[in-house]
C-alpha cells in the first residue's frame, strides 16, 4: 500500500502540496492527474524519499519513507520523468547496477535479469550502450530499471510521454500485467485515455492538494460530465466546460 | 552497518564498477587526459632540449671590422663557438641585421694607440633584442678578457712590476653544489608542480561529468532512489575519478622520466637521481593528494548550477594550487619544516622535490602528512554525502 498523510510541501515560502492525503491498494492502478505546476512531481519525490515532507508522512508498505528509506527503496520501483539512462553502459550493464544495488546477487541476478529481458523485449537492445537509443527504447530500459528487482510498488511519472503506439502498448500490457500480481501502481500522466484505460482509481490533484478522487466512472458521474477530461477540468477548477467559448460566441 | 561494511558491501562493488565504467569510458575526458600527460610533458622536454640544443651547438656569427689593424685580437676570437668573418668595411647595423650576431668594430688607429699604450678603443655592436644578443657579448668579453689580463701581465713584467701589485686580491668561486643539489633546484621545483597539474587537468573532465553531469542528465535522481547511502556513491565517484587523475600524474611521471634520457642534463650540470624505489615513493605519495583533489573537484561541481558552470568554476580554480605552490617556494618560508609537510600539496610538493633529487625524505613525516591528507579526504566524503541530500541539487528551491 502506498500511503500520503497530511503532508505539506512549500519551497521558497510558496506552499507547493497542502495537506495531501490518499492511499493506493496493492494490485491496484491509481493516476495522478493534474495541470503542470500543480506539485505532482513533488508528491512523487517525497513518496519515493528524494524531498523531505515539511509536515505528514508517506508509507510505502507500511514502512515510514523519511525513517526507513533503504528499506522503502528495495519495495519501490521509479520510473521518473526523465530515463535516468547511462549512456556508456549496455543495457546489461545498466540493470545489472541497479538490480545488483537492490541486494540481488549470483542466480537471483541472472535470473531477476533474464526476466525483464523476456518480458520487455530487451535482447536485441542488450549488448548495446544506452546513447543513441530512441524514445520507446528508452522507457523500455528506464522501467526495466524498475522493475528489475521486482518491487511490489510502482511509481511511473508521465511514463507514456514521447512513446510510439508499439512501446506505449508494451507499457500499458506490462502495468496491467503487474497490477493482476499485486503491485500497487501510482503514474502521473495527461492523457486522459490511457488513465481511463488503465486505472482503478484517479485523483485528481489542484493548486497542491487532491480536490476529487474516485473511479473514471464515478469522477464522471459527480461532475455532471461525459468524459473523464471535462470531468478533470470542472472538478480541478470548478469550471463548466466550454462556458467561456460558449459566451464569446453569444 | 559501519562504514566499512557499505563500502565493501556488494551494492558498493557495483556502484564502484558503473562509476570506474563511466569515467574511464568518458572518451572527451580520457583525451584531456592522455592530452596534458602526453603533450605537455614532451612539449616541455622537447622545447627544453632544442633551446639547449641551438645554444650549446650553434655558432655565433661575429664580422670583425678591421681585423688587419689587431690581428692578435682576431686571432683570439678563432676557436668554438665562433664563425668569424673579417671585414674591411661595413656598417654594424645593417651587419647585425643581415646575419651577424655581433659586429666588432677596429679603428684605423688602434695599432699606433696599442704600441703607444693610449688604450685603444674597441667597439662592439650587439641587437640587445635578438636572443643571441646576450650570450654574444658575454662570450666575446670572456675571450678578449683573458688576452686583454695576458697583455697587461706581460707589460707589467717587462717594466719590473709584479703583476699582482694591481690585484689587491683575487676573488675565487668555488661552486659547492652537486649535480643532484641543483638538480633540486631546477627539476624538484618543475616536476612536481607539473605533476600536481597533471592530477588536476586529468581529474577535472571525469569529476564534473560524475556529479554536475550526472545531475544535468537527471541520473543522479535515480541513482538516489537505490537503497545505497550518499556515502557510498561520494565513495565510488572520488574512486573512479581518482583513478582517472592518480593514473594520469604517474604517466606523466613515467614520460617525464624516460624523456631526461633525451635531455643533455649532465652538460648542464644537473643529475636526474631518481631511481625505481623513488619513483614508487612518488606514485604512493601522490595517490592521497589525488583523492583529496577529486573530492574537491567533485564537491565543487556538485554546488555549482550547471555542467558549463562547473567546467568554468574549476578551470579557474585549479590554477590556484599551482600558483600557490610558486608562490610559496619563491618567498622565505622555510618548507623543510615538519610542520609545512603536514598540510596538503606543500608536503606533497616538498617529498616529491626531494625524491627527484634522490634525497631522503621522512617516512614518519610523510606517513603522517598522507594522514592529514586522507582526513581532509574523509570529511569531504561526509560533506560530499550531505550535499546529496540537498533538495537543490534536483532542482527543486
Amino acid at each position: 500500500m502506498i500511503k500520503v498523510k497530511s503532508v505539506c510541501k512549500q519551497f521558497s515560502g510558496t506552499p507547493v502540496l497542502k495537506d495531501l492525503n490518499f492511499s493506493i491498494a496493492d494490485g491496484q492502478i491509481t493516476a495522478l492527474l493534474g495541470a503542470n505546476g500543480t506539485g505532482k512531481t513533488t508528491c512523487l519525490r517525497i513518496i519515493t524519499g528524494l524531498l523531505k515532507a515539511d509536515s505528514g508522512h508517506a508509507y510505502i508498505g507500511g514502512l515510514e519513507v523519511s525513517k526507513y528509506p533503504k528499506e522503502v527503496r528495495r519495495k519501490l520501483g521509479v520510473v521518473g520523468d526523465r530515463e535516468g539512462l547511462y549512456e556508456r553502459l549496455t543495457v546489461a550493464e545498466y540493470l545489472s547496477f541497479f538490480a545488483s544495488a537492490q541486494g540481488l546477487a549470483g542466480d537471483n541476478l541472472e535470473y531477476a535479469l533474464q526476466s525483464v529481458r523476456e518480458e520487455l523485449e530487451l535482447s536485441k537492445l542488450w549488448n548495446r550502450r544506452t546513447k543513441g537509443f530512441s524514445q520507446g527504447e528508452r522507457m523500455k530500459v528506464s522501467l526495466a530499471r524498475a522493475l528489475v528487482h521486482r518491487p511490489s510498488h510502482l511509481i511511473l511519472d508521465e511514463p507514456t510521454r514521447g512513446l510510439d503506439v508499439l512501446a506505449a502498448r508494451l507499457l500499458r500490457r506490462t502495468l496491467l500485467r503487474l497490477r493482476a500480481e499485486g503491485t500497487a501502481i501510482l503514474f502521473s500522466s495527461h492523457i486522459m485515455a490511457e488513465v481511463v484505460e488503465l486505472s482503478d482509481t484517479v485523483l485528481i490533484m489542484a493548486n497542491g492538494t487532491i480536490v476529487d478522487s474516485g473511479t473514471p466512472d464515478e469522477l464522471n458521474t459527480r461532475s455532471g460530465s461525459n468524459n473523464l477530461e471535462d470531468s478533470f477540468v470542472k472538478l480541478a477548477y470548478g469550471q463548466q466546460v466550454g462556458k467561456s467559448q460558449q459566451g464569446e460566441v453569444a | 552497518m559501519s562504514i566499512v561494511d557499505n563500502i565493501f558491501s556488494q551494492q558498493f562493488r557495483a556502484l564502484a564498477i558503473k562509476e570506474f565504467r563511466e569515467v574511464w569510458r568518458d572518451r572527451r575526458a580520457l583525451m584531456i587526459a592522455l592530452g596534458f600527460t602526453l603533450l605537455f610533458p614532451a612539449i616541455m622536454i622537447g622545447s627544453g632540449a632544442l633551446s639547449f640544443k641551438v645554444v650549446s651547438e650553434t655558432n655565433l656569427n661575429i664580422a670583425v671590422i678591421g681585423s688587419d689593424y689587431a690581428p692578435l685580437l682576431e686571432k683570439q676570437l678563432h676557436g668554438s663557438g665562433f664563425q668569424i668573418d673579417q671585414l674591411r668595411e661595413g656598417i654594424p647595423r645593417e651587419l647585425l641585421e643581415d646575419k651577424y650576431d655581433a659586429v666588432l668594430q677596429i679603428g684605423k688607429e688602434f695599432e699606433s694607440d696599442y704600441h703607444r699604450l693610449l688604450s685603444p678603443k674597441i667597439y662592439l655592436y650587439i641587437d640587445g633584442s635578438s636572443k643571441s644578443g646576450g650570450r654574444g657579448i658575454q662570450l666575446i668579453q670572456e675571450r678578449l678578457g683573458t688576452l686583454q689580463k695576458t697583455i697587461m701581465q706581460q707589460r707589467l713584467s717587462a717594466r719590473g712590476i709584479a703583476p699582482q701589485i694591481l690585484a689587491p686580491w683575487q676573488l675565487q668561486v668555488r661552486d659547492v653544489s652537486t649535480p643532484s643539489s641543483r638538480g633540486l633546484a631546477i627539476l624538484g621545483i618543475m616536476v612536481p608542480v607539473l605533476l600536481i597539474m597533471a592530477l588536476m587537468v586529468c581529474s577535472s573532465a571525469p569529476s564534473i561529468d560524475t556529479s554536475a553531469g550526472e545531475r544535468e542528465r537527471m541520473s543522479i535522481e535515480t541513482l538516489l532512489q537505490q537503497p545505497l547511502t550518499g556515502r557510498q556513491i561520494i565513495v565510488a565517484k572520488v574512486l573512479a575519478v581518482t583513478s582517472i587523475g592518480w593514473s594520469g600524474s604517474l604517466l606523466s611521471l613515467a614520460v617525464l622520466t624516460l624523456s631526461f634520457a633525451l635531455l643533455p642534463l649532465a652538460e648542464i650540470g644537473v643529475q636526474f637521481s631518481a631511481g625505481i624505489i623513488e619513483l614508487v615513493a612518488m606514485s604512493l605519495l601522490l595517490l592521497p593528494l589525488a583523492l583529496l583533489v577529486a573530492v574537491l573537484q567533485i564537491l565543487l561541481a556538485l554546488r555549482s548550477q550547471s555542467f558549463k558552470d562547473a567546467q568554468i568554476q574549476l578551470s579557474i580554480l585549479q590554477g590556484l594550487p599551482v600558483a600557490l605552490l610558486m608562490i610559496v617556494n619563491l618567498s622565505d618560508i622555510k618548507l623543510d619544516s615538519p610542520t609545512w609537510q603536514l598540510i596538503p600539496l606543500i608536503g606533497q610538493q616538498q617529498w616529491l622535490s626531494l625524491l627527484m633529487a634522490g634525497e631522503a625524505i621522512s617516512v614518519s613525516l610523510a606517513l603522517v602528512g598522507s594522514l592529514v591528507t586522507l582526513s581532509l579526504v574523509g570529511l569531504c566524503i561526509l560533506v560530499g554525502a550531505r550535499a546529496l541530500s540537498r533538495e537543490s541539487l534536483l532542482g527543486a528551491n
